[in-house]
Order: structure tokens, then C-alpha cells, then sequence
């Protein structure tokens, strides 16, 4: 014990590998929760892919020279921005059908491009984009720690504030809009910080770990977990131990943290359906004899030999 | 007339949906208030169209409508600080994990304003709304986890709950046995007269109502009638909608339609 405190202490990139981990619990918790609710989990995978394509595009604004103090996050960011705002059009009326479209159209064009660009930009830059898909928690520098940090910070204040307004408009869009809540602008709201604390999460950790810890662990506590409040500390708590045991995988054995977190928590969901089908195995074997009066009973038999009796008649 | 607001007043209103149906033209009429008024016809008649253009949320493609003197477009938020509403059943998502409770409490939570704490007085309404739909056992039960017709009772628990002189229902009674319909329109009926509020209901089935109901607007894309039951219980309407199976009995001094749609098929 003593001893990783001693290493935690030593090794900067662990401290900030430890706090993104956390970050990202929390970013899963507040929007990977909401999210799967909506029925809309691939936009987690649309958005991280849209940073992809936003930050090529960066990339090739600073290094053509046309627009020099473009830094590519702010491409990532825009690019998430545009996906949600897009999601949110489309699914104004509360239709997730729609809003999936949107998500898959999204995320085709952002990819394409992306690959457009490469072709624009110097080679050496184009790991910077690739960067964007496999990502190191262990990699994490300061800056990166700071923005997710502020981004985290405002989704977690915005999600404590907001949270039955999201819940409602999830639920029942048009109740809610016809009782007086803007349901449209929490619908937004809601699409719009998710996208970019996503955005930033995926510039930190890569987009395949971003995309399995804001959906599995949210997947798996909405088969067991029976309350909002509920699911989002359940997320938080899955996905928090996945990103910290992928950490700790990765001192014992050479394998990348994300690889072990993402299995980890894809895990998470399969043992829930398995937890899930059990319990409800349990039910069905329940054989209560106080399930079926006698009488009850009677009465059938009673209308069956009646029906007998008909048939013998006729 | 101009003593009291009418609930609707509607002028010439026509709704077409963005992909060129047609689904309300021509809607002209007024009803008093208070009433309790239901709004019948078939499926696709444009009930649920209707309901939703006069609480703004959907924009008429010609002519107006006012709930209370207020422009569904223009006013729309005086209209939806006195409505309270159940949209069509299968408008909740259940992919939510809510309580009933949560439920019931949304009809009053949404009345306030963020962060919407529920206060025990809330509480205290919330769970009279739904002992008076004989529910109140299922209080910490997961909705989705209810049968259909307990869900519809507990939705029009959230409107009972919450606060404002309009009561909107789209279709509380669909799929709901008999039991579950008793309590229902008994609740509404108890509590349209205890309380002085409006009660506009879609229904494809007057029967459990048409004791309790004072307007009856018969629709299929535009008003076909408007009166009271008795009077839209009139074969020669019934068919001109429903078609020429439908059929008007007399029972027991009520008169009751049998339509294909509602499925009538009372042996007594
Ligand atoms: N979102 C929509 N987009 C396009 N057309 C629609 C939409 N909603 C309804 N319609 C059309 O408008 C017409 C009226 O529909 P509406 O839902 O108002 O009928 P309804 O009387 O409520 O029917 P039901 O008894 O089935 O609930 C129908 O022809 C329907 O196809
Ligand atoms: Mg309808």
C-alpha cells in the first residue's frame, strides 16, 4: 500500500493519469448516462469521431498558413458542436430514430473528411489525428488535464442543476413542453455539453476508451438499476474502477490501460444481461401454490366438464 | 358571450403536416368554459392534432386557435401554465428507469422552476392523485415495469397532481379494462366538478363518458358535429364517419355506439 503511494507520489503522468480517469468516470456518469437513456449511445462514437474530423481540419488551417492560430481542438470542439447541434435538430420532436440518422450521417462525413485532408497535410502531423482514436491515459499533460478538467466541472454543474429537466425530456418530450418547461433548449443544452466534454475526453484518453466508458457502464446499470440517480452513480463507480484497474494492469503487464478499461467495461454490460436473465430465471421458478386459489381452480375444471357436457348434447 | 372566455375557440384552422397530409382543414367551432368536453372520430382524424395545435406544438398551416382568449401561437406560454396534459400512451419512453412516483411528481414539478425540489406538500398531492386511481401501493414501483392500463392510470395521476384549470388527456382510456376505466373518467368526473377546471378528453369510446361529458366534437379531418352526446349519438353522424356498420343502441335510457373502433361488445 505504502509502496503506491510511494510511486503515485513519484510519478506525475500517474497523478494525472488517476485524475483523467476520474474526469472520465464523471463525464460517463453525467453524459454517457443521459445518453443511453435517450436510446442515442452511438453519439458518443459520432462525436469522437467528429473531434477526429475537426482537428485535420485544425491541422490543416494552421499548417497551410490560411488560418495560423487555428489550434486544432478548437477544431475537435467546433466539429463536436456542429454534431450535436445537428443530433438535436433532427430529433426535435423526440424521435430517437431520427437523431440515430443524424448521428451516423455525422459521423460518415466527419470521417471523410478527415481522410480528405490527410492528403493536405504534412505526414509527420497525421498521428496527431490518428492520436485521436487509440489515445494514452497515461500520456495526459498538463493542458489536456486543465481543459478536461473546466469541461468536467461545467457538465457536472450543468447535469446537478439540470438533471430532472433532462430525465423529463427524455421521458416525455412533448408532456413536458406542453406543461412549460423549454424542453427544447434542456434538449440541446444537454446534446451540446455532452459533445464537448466527449470531445475533450477523446483528445485525452482516445476515442475507442471514450466510447466504451460513456456507454457500457451505462448500458449495464440501466438493466440492474432501477432509479436515475441510481444509474449515474452506478456509471460513475464502473467506470472509474475499469479506467484505475486498466492503469494498474499496465504496471504489471505491458498492455495499453485503455485496451484493458474498454474490455473491462464492456464486460460490465455482459455480466449484467447475465445478472439480469437470472434474476429473472429466479422469478419464473417461484412455483407459489398461494398463486393459484382453489377455488379458482374449481371453477375451471367446473367450466371445462360444463363445456363437455355441450359438446356430448349436441 | 363576451362574459365569459370561451376554453376553444377555433377559426378556420387547417394543419398540414411537412409531409403534405392533410390533417385538419376547415376547423371551425367554440366551446364554453368550463367543460367537459370529448373529442371523438376515428383514427387519423387529426384528435391528437387538434390537441397538440392548440397547445402550441404544432404550428396551424392557416387560421387560429385560442385556448382561454389565447393564441396557441402567440400565447403559448399563458396556455401552458394553465394545461396539463397525457400525451397519447406511447409517447413515455420507458427506457427510463422512473418510479411511479417520479412520474406522478413530474405534473407538479414542471410547474415550478429549476432546480424543481419536490416539497412534502408535493408529495402529499402526488400521492392523493394516485389513491384516487387506486394506485397508490405502486408509489415506489418502476413505470415501465407496469401493465399498460396501470401506466394510463398513473399518467392521469401526473395530470391530477399538477396545478392549472385545464385538463388535456389524448386517449387515457386505450387499452384499459373496464375497472381501470370506471376509476378513471369517476376521477376526472369528481374532480371536474370539485375543482372548477376544463376537461378535454380524446376517446375513441364515448360510452364510459358520455353520463359526464357536456361537449362532444365528432371529428375526420374537419368538425363533422358539435353538441351535446345525445345529439352526436345520432346514426346518420355515427355513420357518416365510423361508416355503415356503425350502429346506435338504446339502453336502458343511454344511448350507446357500436363502431367497429370501439370495439363495443357489451353483453348485458
Ligand atoms: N408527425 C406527423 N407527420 C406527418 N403526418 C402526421 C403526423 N402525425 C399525424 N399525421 C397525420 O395526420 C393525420 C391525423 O393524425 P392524428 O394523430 O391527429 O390522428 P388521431 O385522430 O389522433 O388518430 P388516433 O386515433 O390514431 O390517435 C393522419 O393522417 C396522420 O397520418
Ligand atoms: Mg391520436
Amino acid at each position: 500500500m505504502i509502496d503506491i503511494i510511494q510511486i503515485i507520489i513519484e510519478s506525475p503522468f500517474l497523478q494525472r493519469a488517476i485524475l483523467g480517469a476520474l474526469l472520465i468516470a464523471i463525464v460517463a456518469a453525467a453524459s454517457g448516462t443521459f445518453l443511453v437513456f435517450r436510446g442515442l449511445s452511438f453519439m458518443a462514437s459520432g462525436v469522437a469521431h467528429a473531434a477526429l474530423g475537426g482537428t485535420a481540419l485544425g491541422i490543416f488551417l494552421q499548417d497551410s498558413g490560411l488560418v495560423p492560430w487555428f489550434d486544432p481542438i478548437l477544431g475537435a470542439l467546433l466539429f463536436s458542436v456542429l454534431v450535436a447541434a445537428f443530433t438535436g435538430y433532427a430529433g426535435e420532436s423526440g424521435i430517437t430514430q431520427k437523431m440515430e440518422v443524424a448521428v451516423g450521417v455525422s459521423f460518415a462525413l466527419s470521417m471523410s473528411f478527415a481522410v480528405f485532408l490527410m492528403y493536405y497535410i504534412p505526414p509527420y502531423r497525421v498521428p496527431q489525428i490518428w492520436g485521436y482514436l487509440i489515445g494514452d491515459i497515461l500520456l495526459l499533460n498538463d493542458l489536456d488535464i486543465i481543459m478536461l478538467g473546466s469541461t468536467t466541472l461545467l457538465l457536472a454543474v450543468i447535469t446537478l442543476m439540470f438533471n430532472k429537466e433532462f430525465v423529463y425530456v427524455s421521458v416525455d418530450m412533448e408532456g413536458s413542453t406542453a406543461h412549460g418547461m423549454n424542453a427544447r433548449a434542456y434538449h440541446y443544452l444537454m446534446l451540446i455539453v455532452s459533445a464537448l466534454a466527449i470531445a475533450l475526453a477523446t483528445k485525452a484518453v482516445g476515442a475507442i476508451l471514450v466510447y466504451a466508458i460513456m456507454v457500457a457502464p451505462a448500458a449495464a446499470s440501466n438493466e440492474l438499476v432501477k432509479s436515475v440517480r441510481g444509474v449515474i452513480f452506478s456509471v460513475f463507480l464502473i467506470a472509474l474502477i475499469a479506467e484505475l484497474a486498466g492503469i494498474a494492469t499496465s504496471f504489471v503487464v505491458f498492455v495499453s490501460p485503455s485496451a484493458i478499461a474498454g474490455i473491462l467495461a464492456a464486460l460490465s454490460y455482459i455480466l449484467a444481461l447475465q445478472i439480469k436473465r437470472l434474476k429473472e430465471k429466479v422469478d419464473v421458478d417461484i412455483d407459489d401454490p398461494a398463486l393459484y386459489p382453489d377455488d379458482l381452480k374449481v371453477t375451471w375444471i367446473q367450466s371445462l366438464s360444463h363445456e363437455h357436457e355441450d359438446e356430448h348434447e349436441h | 358571450m363576451a362574459a365569459t372566455t370561451p376554453l376553444l375557440q377555433v377559426r378556420d384552422l387547417a394543419v398540414r403536416y411537412s409531409n403534405g397530409d392533410l390533417a385538419l382543414h376547415h376547423v371551425s367551432f367554440e366551446i364554453k368554459s368550463p367543460s367537459f368536453m370529448a373529442i371523438i372520430g376515428p383514427n387519423g382524424s387529426g384528435k391528437s392534432t387538434l390537441v397538440k395545435t392548440s397547445l402550441g406544438l404544432i404550428k396551424p398551416s392557416r387560421g387560429t386557435i385560442k385556448v382561454m382568449g389565447y393564441d396557441s401561437q402567440k400565447k403559448s406560454g399563458k396556455i401552458r401554465k394553465l394545461v396539463r396534459y397525457v400525451p397519447q400512451r406511447d409517447r413515455i419512453d420507458l427506457a427510463i428507469p422512473m418510479k411511479v412516483k417520479d412520474i406522478v411528481l413530474m405534473g407538479r414539478l414542471l410547474k415550478k422552476l429549476p432546480p424543481r425540489f419536490a416539497t412534502s406538500k408535493d408529495i402529499a398531492i402526488a400521492k392523493d392523485a394516485l389513491q384516487q386511481v387506486n394506485m397508490e401501493e405502486l408509489w415506489e414501483r418502476p413505470f415501465p415495469e407496469l401493465s399498460g392500463g396501470q401506466r394510463q392510470r398513473v399518467l392521469v395521476a401526473r395530470a391530477l397532481a399538477s396545478e392549472g384549470s385545464i385538463l388535456v388527456l389524448d386517449e387515457p382510456l386505450a387499452g384499459t379494462d373496464v375497472e381501470s376505466q370506471n376509476l378513471i373518467v369517476e376521477a376526472l368526473g369528481r374532480y371536474h366538478k370539485e375543482n372548477d377546471v376544463s376537461i378535454i378528453m380524446v376517446t375513441h369510446d364515448l360510452n364510459p363518458i358520455h353520463t359526464l361529458v357536456e361537449d362532444v366534437l365528432l371529428l375526420k379531418n374537419t368538425v363533422i358535429g358539435l353538441g351535446e352526446p345525445c345529439s352526436i349519438m345520432d346514426p346518420e353522424l355515427i355513420k357518416k364517419v365510423y361508416g355503415p356498420t356503425a350502429r346506435i343502441v338504446e339502453h336502458s335510457g343511454h344511448r350507446y355506439c357500436m363502431t367497429h373502433d370501439s370495439g363495443i361488445d357489451r353483453h348485458d
